[in-house]
């Protein structure tokens, strides 16, 4: 799939995320956000990193960009996006994912490894995905939050979990409600997480060798 | 504003211009003459540091930028070490945020994308004052790599109370560039345009010169500067974007545009129209302007038909570029204002300060000797000690994984290790010892070097450069000024023993306490290697554990003797001791017979044995094996060098190819599951010291 890396001035993950999405066989282009023409692309990816510094709030500036207008519209074709950490901040600033995402528990940037649980399998991006996957957080503001608990749980993706797969308060490493860290729009065809798949796609740079976040972008390799 | 310039320098200038310079020349000489940026009282010594070798692609030209080394299919590495030690002390967050800044626009002004950052923080004691310097500088570090995607992959954390007023904030940074590419930050050629980016502010006045003298206490914060990591983030992309269009570049750091505009024209002149500078504050006063070292700037000499094509790039993400003046053939740095002269001085007057050396003493050491001390007691205290806990409470505030390139992470080995484009592994560490040098500067010197070498060869690394920092008070105290000329000796000796070039640095001096003392001598040394076959890349894990090298009774200048007092004598690095050491580890771990292993350094055997501890494993040791001395406190707490502990399956290899190279090799115990130390059939419990090392900094910070 052509898929597009939309990158905003302080996105870090570019590359990155493009690195990884070249392994499963995307057709990959690294986007400018004043120079984004949806019609080209199956797909978005809106990578990590600090847009505009996240100054004021992580992810509002660019929330509200003319790139995110056409995005909104993809969304509503039905094609595929995916915001990862940065990117899952800039979903739901622009409304097109629900929820927030509010500092930490601990106010501290945390890079660290966490498990996360598969909860549906409804969506593209997780039908035939492994049970649960290994992968890195980094983020200062990725407490998920939504009013609605039972709205919630529905949107829900993935869970943090701990080694024998149970949502404990000790696998939850910002305080996330229900343990969330990654939801999905009602028709699955939108997806914004706080871990990085991208980072969890080459055996050299995993703690144990694994590749799970592999799973969740191969779909834009079909 | 306070100017540091003496009055005999103040001579020299009076006596060339032949006339009174005014305001404005006095500042420009006075930010250029600083210490900062001249190495007037350093110069003459660092040249005796090895800098050439096959594999330099780029030396440091009189040790102002970065240097670079080759690293194979056309791509060569270039790294720098700098400190922001004095806007630290003042204002720990800014001033650590933009010492990452400052080293970051080093790289990229030499065309190189920056790949990984290191940084080594050392801090005095932890009250209230202390902790909120460690808090500020960690958040600060994580503020600006973090913001700009440049992963932080390694680095120190180290308490001491020499530290407690000046703090020392040390940051490393690599990047990657085609040698074909490489930008200099230097012209050759008149007529070329200066272009500036970004907005100049009132932040960091002064800076160079501050960062030049002893901490004074009174108002300084005018002189810290501001960080902006998004702009920094800007900058970092379209500089390298803009590289193939520029003939130089230069990063605007310590006396702001004076000193880059007079070191980029390198002995040819300069014109600059300061009305053209893009402002933040409309009244800034043009000597202002002259000195602001305002951060996220930088510096292009361009051709005049090419500056267009550069500044669209910016003026397209509204990011301020203008053309300022010209490179001239008279070598004359001049700065207007609106057509009135600011400041006119010839460029070889601010280039060349007059060098001094000033007179050096020993200071005599006390020899007392220390109490007697349990050894269950000095267990505790070594082990317990902040130096060594986990220090996952600051590294997990940087975001390490950017770049999808860090193999060997923060907390996960001695060496951090990164992939290269090229797909090589890169290992990086730094290492300082204020214990040792605070005793004998010329073996600490060697020493440091040593050890970044021995923690290279863990993960499978040799060493192929490195940099240097080296941080004393007041070079005019005789005693500190012999500590420095010292340490350089014993880096210099070091590194040509390993065949290592040196290929930047940096002094940074006048790091002293309210009182006037200075701290300990704190040299600092970075060292960059490949990993020549497998990476060695274990968890610790049960086996027999191995010991390398000859342990000595030689206590002092330890963290032990720091703890109790002096003991044994001072460590006499044997560099070729750590030459075989390192080679039988990188043999063992390209046969596959290292399971895990550690060079032995801060505390000593009790300071390798604790990360296996800390994993889940009983160390039950035979102290008689240990070779070299019958002192029990100096076999498990001596630093001396040369020495590995290696955890292995196949501990007869070990003693037979050590036997093969001439270094000592023994079995002194083995790892198995547990929680204990033993030492002899003693049992020491470890529980508290298991706990203290995970939770230290969560629950004191």
């Amino acid at each position: 799939m052509r898929t597009a890396v939309l990158k905003f001035p302080g996105t870090t993950c570019e590359i990155d995320v493009a690195k990884a999405l070249k392994k499963v066989g995307a057709e990959v282009e690294v986007v400018q956000f004043n120079k984004f023409d949806p019609d080209r692309y199956g797909g978005v990816v809106i990578p990590g990193g600090f847009s505009f510094g996240d100054y004021i709030r992580a992810g509002t500036i660019a929330a509200n960009s003319e790139a995110m207008k056409r995005v909104k519209d993809m969304a509503d074709e039905g094609k595929l996006v995916l915001g990862i950490c940065n990117g899952f901040q800039i979903l739901v600033e622009s409304n097109i994912l629900k929820g927030a995402l509010l500092p930490n528990l601990n106010l501290r940037f945390i890079t660290r490894w966490v498990r996360v649980k598969v909860r549906r399998r409804d969506t593209q991006f997780t039908k035939d995905s492994k049970e649960t996957l290994f992968m890195p957080i980094a983020h200062m503001e990725g407490r998920y939050f939504l009013d609605d608990e039972e709205l919630a749980s529905r949107l829900s993706l993935f869970q943090y979990v701990d080694e024998s797969g149970l949502p404990t308060p000790e696998a939850n490493p910002n305080g996330s409600i229900l343990n969330i860290a990654g939801i999905s729009n009602d028709a699955g065809n939108v997806v914004g997480l706080m871990p990085h798949p991208e980072r969890a796609s080459f055996s050299t740079i995993s703690p144990d060798g694994s590749t799970d976040g592999l799973e969740i972008l191969k779909v834009f390799g079909k | 504003m306070m100017l540091t310039l003496s009055q005999r320098e103040m001579e020299v200038v009076r006596r060339v211009l032949n006339r009174e310079p005014n305001e404005a020349e006095w500042k420009l000489v006075d930010a250029l003459w600083s210490e900062h940026c001249s190495y007037k009282s350093s110069k003459v010594f660092l040249r005796s540091l090895p800098s050439t070798g096959p594999n330099v692609v780029m030396s440091v030209e009189d040790w102002q930028d970065a240097g670079a080394v080759d690293v194979g299919d056309g791509w060569a590495l270039v790294l720098k070490v700098e400190s922001h030690n004095h806007p630290s002390a003042i204002d720990p967050f800014n001033g650590a945020a933009t010492g990452v800044g400052g080293i970051l626009r080093d790289i990229i002004s030499k065309g190189a994308r920056p790949i990984a950052l290191l940084d080594m923080i050392r801090v005095g004691r932890l009250d209230q004052k202390g902790k909120w310097l460690v808090k500020n500088i960690i958040s600060g570090i994580g503020f600006y790599g973090n913001s700009v995607g440049v992963p932080v992959v390694g680095g120190e954390l180290s308490f001491d109370e020499t530290y407690n007023d000046n703090p020392l904030v040390d940051v490393a940074c690599v990047g990657v560039v085609k040698k074909d590419s490489i930008v200099p930050s230097v012209v050759k050629e008149s007529g070329l345009k200066l272009v500036l980016v970004g907005f100049t502010g009132l932040d960091g006045l002064g800076g160079a010169s501050f960062a030049s003298r002893k901490l004074s206490g009174l108002d300084e914060i005018g002189a810290v500067q501001i960080a902006d990591p998004f702009a920094g983030k800007v900058i970092i992309d379209l500089t390298l974007e803009v590289a193939k269009d520029v003939s130089a570049i230069k990063d605007l750091g310590g006396g702001g545009l004076a000193v880059a505009v007079t070191e980029m024209a390198n002995g040819l002149g300069a014109v600059v129209n300061l009305e053209k500078v893009p402002l933040r504050y409309r009244d800034l006063l043009p000597e202002e302007i002259i000195i602001s070292e305002t951060q996220e700037r930088m510096l292009f000499a361009v051709k005049p038909e090419k500056v267009e094509a550069v500044c669209s790039k910016f003026q397209e993400l509204n990011y301020p570029c203008a053309e300022i003046g010209e490179i001239s053939t008279e070598p004359t740095i001049r700065f207007l204002y609106k057509g009135e002269t600011v400041a006119q001085l010839p460029s070889d007057l601010l280039l060349n300060p007059p060098l001094v050396v000033w007179p050096a003493e020993r200071k005599e050491r006390s020899n007392s000797d220390s109490r007697p001390v349990e050894l269950k007691e000095a267990i505790v205290r070594v082990m317990t000690h902040p130096d060594l806990v986990s220090k996952e409470w600051a590294y997990s505030q940087f975001d390490y994984e950017v770049g999808t390139s860090t193999v060997v992470k923060p907390g996960d080995g001695d060496s951090a290790v990164v992939e290269l484009p090229n797909g090589r592994l890169l290992a990086l560490k730094g290492d300082a010892n204020q214990d040792l040098c605070s005793e004998d500067s010329y073996e600490c010197g060697k020493a440091i070097v040593a050890e970044t070498y021995r923690n290279l060869a863990t993960v499978g690394a040799r060493g192929i450069a490195l940099v240097d920092h080296l941080q004393f008070g007041d070079p005019r105290k005789p005693e500190v000024y012999h500590d420095f000329i010292e340490a350089v000796r014993g880096i210099s000796e070091a590194s040509k023993f390993f065949s290592i070039p040196v290929v930047g640095g940096k002094v940074s001096f006048h790091n002293e306490d309210k009182e006037g003392n200075p701290i300990k001598p704190t040299p600092l040394v970075v060292m960059a290697g490949l990993v020549e076959g497998k990476l060695g890349k274990g968890k610790p894990q049960e086996g027999s554990l191995v010991l390398l090298g000859l342990t000595r009774n030689e206590l002092r200048g330890t963290l032990y003797s720091r703890l109790f007092g002096g003991r044994g004598s001072i460590p006499k690095v044997r560099l070729m001791e750590d030459e075989l050491a390192s080679k039988l580890v990188i043999k063992g771990i390209n046969e596959d017979k290292v399971k895990w292993s550690k060079d032995l350094s801060k505390g000593g055997l009790a300071g390798a044995v604790l990360p296996l501890i800390v994993n889940g494993l009983t160390v039950a040791i035979t102290s008689g094996a240990i070779q070299g001395t019958s002192d029990i406190l100096a076999k498990m707490f001596s630093e001396g060098s040369g020495r590995f502990l290696v955890v292995t399956d196949d501990p007869q290899w070990f003693l037979y190819q050590a036997g093969r190279l001439g270094i000592q090799a023994s079995v002194i115990g083995k790892a198995y599951q547990g929680s204990d130390l033993i030492i002899d059939e003693k049992s020491f419990n470890t529980e508290k010291i298991t706990s203290n090392y995970f939770r230290f900094l969560e629950e004191v910070l």
